[in-house]
């Protein structure tokens, strides 16, 4: 049996060409290397969150207090250098430690109490944005003490240079085709399908021009944006967590089937707290990152970044019963969802119309991915 | 006087089986008329057949509703003729009122509001008439289960209904209870409401019935009067069929005790009242233990129970290869050699939108690792191992479990159980809804089991298969142990009187 290429592999890519093309056209900036640097870190940003809204919504479960937890752990490292001098090694990983503890915390009051998860972290959005504005005195605090650098604005600021850019892509792409030809080779071994020779080429091709377009462009700003590596370490851990460890594993077989799942002896309660608990760590990556993005923390940092790390996760894909999802088609969501978001700022448009249009989108993904698994 | 309901030469196919095949019934104005028959014989499709819920045109034959012709295309239809079914799972709404629950969906307006008075006054009237005395704004929830069962019958009541359809009743209710219920029936048949009931408990058959009929097989096999019948005459219609499958179950030679179970109580909840009670049992190596009894009688629930995946233990001892053993979760029972195929593939063996292999190592996935990762060829190399020595009928591993046929999805149930390597096995049903070849290869494998030295426990509602396979039988009445039998003393009447609890232990 060969494994064919469907619609449904297309669709994400067309819809992504397609809006692209249009703030091309619309606001021709859009593909200015500078701005693509801009759309390359809030890429980085929205994704990371969605994968770790993945690990949650894999076995089933959601979580609404992301967007005030980022808010709240970007805080806590701003106040913990301001006022209270903390070195921002020591302050990022505080403020990583309290995300890991608490959505722990969450995980632990969600499966061994049996509230629901959309309730413990409503609740959790409501309790956290007010801790944030506590702890911040609902003042605005910046990364860094006046005009200077530190570990925790860097996040944000940081290029790797052009030369050293070209390497990584490098080393990236033959790290990729080497795995993939391994696997292709283990697969073929064990007697499974394999895609087409034409389509493996193909996959890769894209993949490599891709990758070369991605740093020609940032190049012509400053190279590749710290985030952007950020997010790939991301992106492969959890790729290699979801699909290549019993955890993973189970995280899929108990957003299938629950009950089989512990019938077979799939230990759940762990599972989930631990999925919560992964979650919490990025988090706090994501929190720091999104803050020093914008230089210091404010009341409204954080706003809604729940809606898109869920929406990211569903444009991808992912299925919100549960057991369903990937980690490349989350980062594609991701995309979408940051090039909207993006484009329509160039465009100056409304806040109210970015709201309407997000929506729109969102409901539009869900149906097409309805319409298209019915077939 | 022509029948209140009459069911003429009925035969209901569903895909690959014939569930009732030229039924015919009838009941009679101010008649109580008992339905008996073995689990599978035709009782519940008959039922849905009067009910509506198999529409006209699903089947073959007639239906006549007081000597006219009748059909009905929905449930609506048959409520419209006065036809109520009172299932075991009960249809309230817990967090309405009583008095809610009798109007619901035909609430008494006054204009667009609901007419309150008119609603509690009537639910008054009504809940006098089944005599039970709580009042109408009382939460269903804060009811029993035997007086929400006469709210049932009070709400059919309130839809005018001429014929009520009990299935098994008294399942879930205490012996006063029952006396209530039963009582009621009587006082009802008196007002000239006839009454199809249907139960395992051969007492309440007898004392409440006018007439039995004996489904078996999906067919009528008699139907007898009451008072010239014996029990014994129901329970010989019942399971009267002769053994002509072929079992290949081979002699064995037990070894050490591997399972035992001791004065074993346990109840569906913490705090809850006990739903298996002082049940005791061993299963030696090579053995095949079976166990039987009717529906309701706690089968699933022991073996679940002593998997760790249900209820909670109130007293007794059990030992696995000679250590205590009180698993919390599957996981401790599955890490000490025992393994469990539950009755139910869809709902707890089998991740239907997954892969094969996915389903057949999932309970083994955690040691099949190298580091913290998943050694995916040992992996793949278990998955085929087990692919090709269950013969499971697929393209690949990779298909997905959801697209095969049942005794397909049934191998890869048992696969994933034999992959943990247990020394006990449990079987919960497994031949159920799968074809006969697929049967006599799940057979071959118990033997398989067996030979190896493991112990295997049967759980089967099919006597024939019970005794086909067992080295020993375990007939479960009610959470009880109601009889064990040798394997030279199965007689499929023994059997049936252990699962009705009408069976002397001094004869053992």
């Amino acid at each position: 049996m060969k494994s064919k290429l469907t619609l449904r592999d297309f669709s994400l890519l067309l819809s992504l060409l397609a809006i692209g093309g249009f703030f091309a056209i619309a606001a021709p900036q859009f593909l200015s290397a500078r701005n693509l640097s801009m759309l390359a870190v809030e890429l980085a940003i929205t994704a990371t969150l969605a994968l770790g809204m993945l690990l949650v919504i894999l076995p089933g479960h959601i979580d609404l207090s992301v967007g005030s937890g980022v808010g709240l752990m970007g805080g806590i490292a701003c106040v913990l250098i301001i006022n209270h001098g903390w070195p921002a090694w020591a302050a990022l990983a505080a403020s990583i430690v309290v995300a890991l503890v608490l959505w722990m915390a969450m995980g632990a009051l969600i499966v061994r109490q049996r509230i629901p998860a959309f309730i413990i972290t409503l609740g959790g959005l409501l309790v956290f944005k007010g801790v944030f504005w506590l702890v911040i005195r609902s003042h605005t605090i910046p990364v860094v003490p006046g005009g200077s650098t530190n570990l925790y604005s860097l996040l944000t600021t940081y290029y790797f240079p052009p030369l050293a850019s070209g390497v990584l892509v490098t080393l990236v792409f033959a790290g990729l085709l080497v795995l993939n030809l391994r696997a292709r080779r283990r697969r073929a071994s064990l007697g499974f399908a394999v895609d087409d020779r034409e389509v493996a080429f193909l996959k890769l091709f894209v993949t490599a021009q891709g990758l070369l377009l991605f740093v020609l462009t940032v190049n012509q700003f400053r190279g590749i944006p710290l985030p952007v590596v950020i997010l790939g370490v991301i992106a492969m851990v959890m790729q290699i967590i979801t699909r290549h460890t019993p955890f993973g594993r189970h995280l899929y077989a108990i957003g299938g089937n629950e009950e089989a799942a512990f019938v077979s002896g799939v230990p759940v309660q762990r599972t989930v707290i631990g999925a919560f608990t992964l979650l919490g760590g990025i988090v706090g990556i994501t929190g720091l990152m999104q803050t020093a993005y914008a230089g210091a923390t404010t009341t409204t940092v954080g706003d809604s970044m729940e809606l898109d790390a869920i929406a990211a996760c569903v444009i991808g894909g992912t299925s919100l019963r549960g057991g369903r999802g990937t980690v490349l088609g989350v980062i594609f969501g991701a995309l979408i969802m940051a090039s909207l978001l993006n484009g329509m700022t160039l465009l100056s448009v409304a806040p109210e119309m970015k709201f309407i249009v997000r929506g729109v989108v969102l409901t539009l993904a869900v149906w097409m991915d309805v319409k298209l698994a019915k077939r | 006087m022509p029948a209140v309901l009459e069911a003429r030469s009925i035969t209901k196919r569903f895909p690959g089986v014939t569930a009732l095949r030229d039924v015919s019934f009838d009941l009679q104005p101010g008649e109580i008329h008992a339905l008996c028959g073995e689990n599978g014989a035709g009782k519940s499709t008959l039922i849905k057949l009067l009910s509506g819920l198999h529409p006209h045109g699903s089947y073959e034959g007639e239906l006549f509703l007081g000597g006219a012709p009748a059909e009905f295309h929905s449930v609506a239809d048959a409520q419209q003729a006065g036809l109520a079914v009172i299932y075991q799972e009960l249809a309230l709404v817990n967090e309405l009122t009583v008095g809610e629950n009798l109007f619901l969906g035909c609430e008494p307006r006054r204009g667009l509001l609901i007419d309150w008075d008119l609603l509690w006054r009537e639910s008054g009237a009504l809940l006098a008439r089944v005599g039970l005395d709580v009042a109408p704004d009382t939460p269903v929830s804060e009811l029993g289960v035997g007086s929400q069962q006469l709210v049932e019958i009070a709400k059919a009541l309130g839809k005018n209904a001429r014929v009520l359809i009990l299935d098994e009743p008294t399942a879930a209710l205490a012996e006063h209870e029952v006396e209530i219920l039963l009582n009621l029936l009587r006082d009802l048949r008196r007002r000239g409401i006839a009454c199809i009931y249907i139960s395992h408990k051969l007492d309440e058959v007898f004392a409440v019935a006018d007439r039995i009929t004996v489904l078996r097989d999906g067919a009528t096999i008699t139907t007898l009067p009451t008072p010239q019948t014996s029990r014994a005459d129901v329970i010989r219609a019942m399971v009267g069929r002769e053994i002509t499958e072929l079992f290949p179950r081979h002699a064995s030679h037990p070894g050490d005790v591997l399972f035992a179970v001791e004065n074993l109580s346990a109840s569906a909840t913490r705090g809850g009242s006990a739903r298996l009670h002082e049940i005791s049992f061993n299963v030696r190596a090579g053995e095949v233990l079976g166990i039987g009894g009717l529906m309701g009688a706690g089968r699933t629930e022991l073996l679940m129970h002593l998997f760790g995946a249900f209820g909670q233990r109130l007293a007794g001892n059990v030992q696995l290869c000679g250590r205590p053993f009180d698993p919390v979760t599957p996981v401790d029972a599955l890490a000490a050699g025992l393994a469990l195929v539950s009755e139910d593939r869809k709902r707890y063996g089998l991740v239907l939108a997954e892969s094969i292999g996915f389903n057949l190592s999932l309970s083994s996935i955690t040691r099949l690792r190298r580091g913290a990762l998943i050694d995916e060829e040992r992996e793949a190399h278990a998955n085929q191992g087990l692919f090709g020595s269950l013969r499971v009928k697929a393209p690949s591993l990779e298909t997905v479990v959801g697209t095969l046929s049942g005794g397909n999805q049934q191998k890869v149930v048992l696969g994933k159980a034999l992959m943990t390597e247990p020394c006990v096995v449990f079987l919960d049903e497994p031949t159920r809804g799968i074809d006969v070849g697929a049967k006599i290869e799940v057979y071959t494998l118990v033997n398989a089991l067996t030979a190896q030295g493991k112990a295997v426990v049967l759980v089967s509602s099919e006597l024939p298969e019970l005794m086909g396979m067992s080295d020993r039988i375990l007939m479960l009445h009610d959470g009880r142990v109601g009889g064990e039998f040798a394997r030279g003393n199965f007689t499929q009447e023994a059997l049936m009187h252990a699962a009705m609890g009408q069976y002397e232990m001094t004869n053992a």
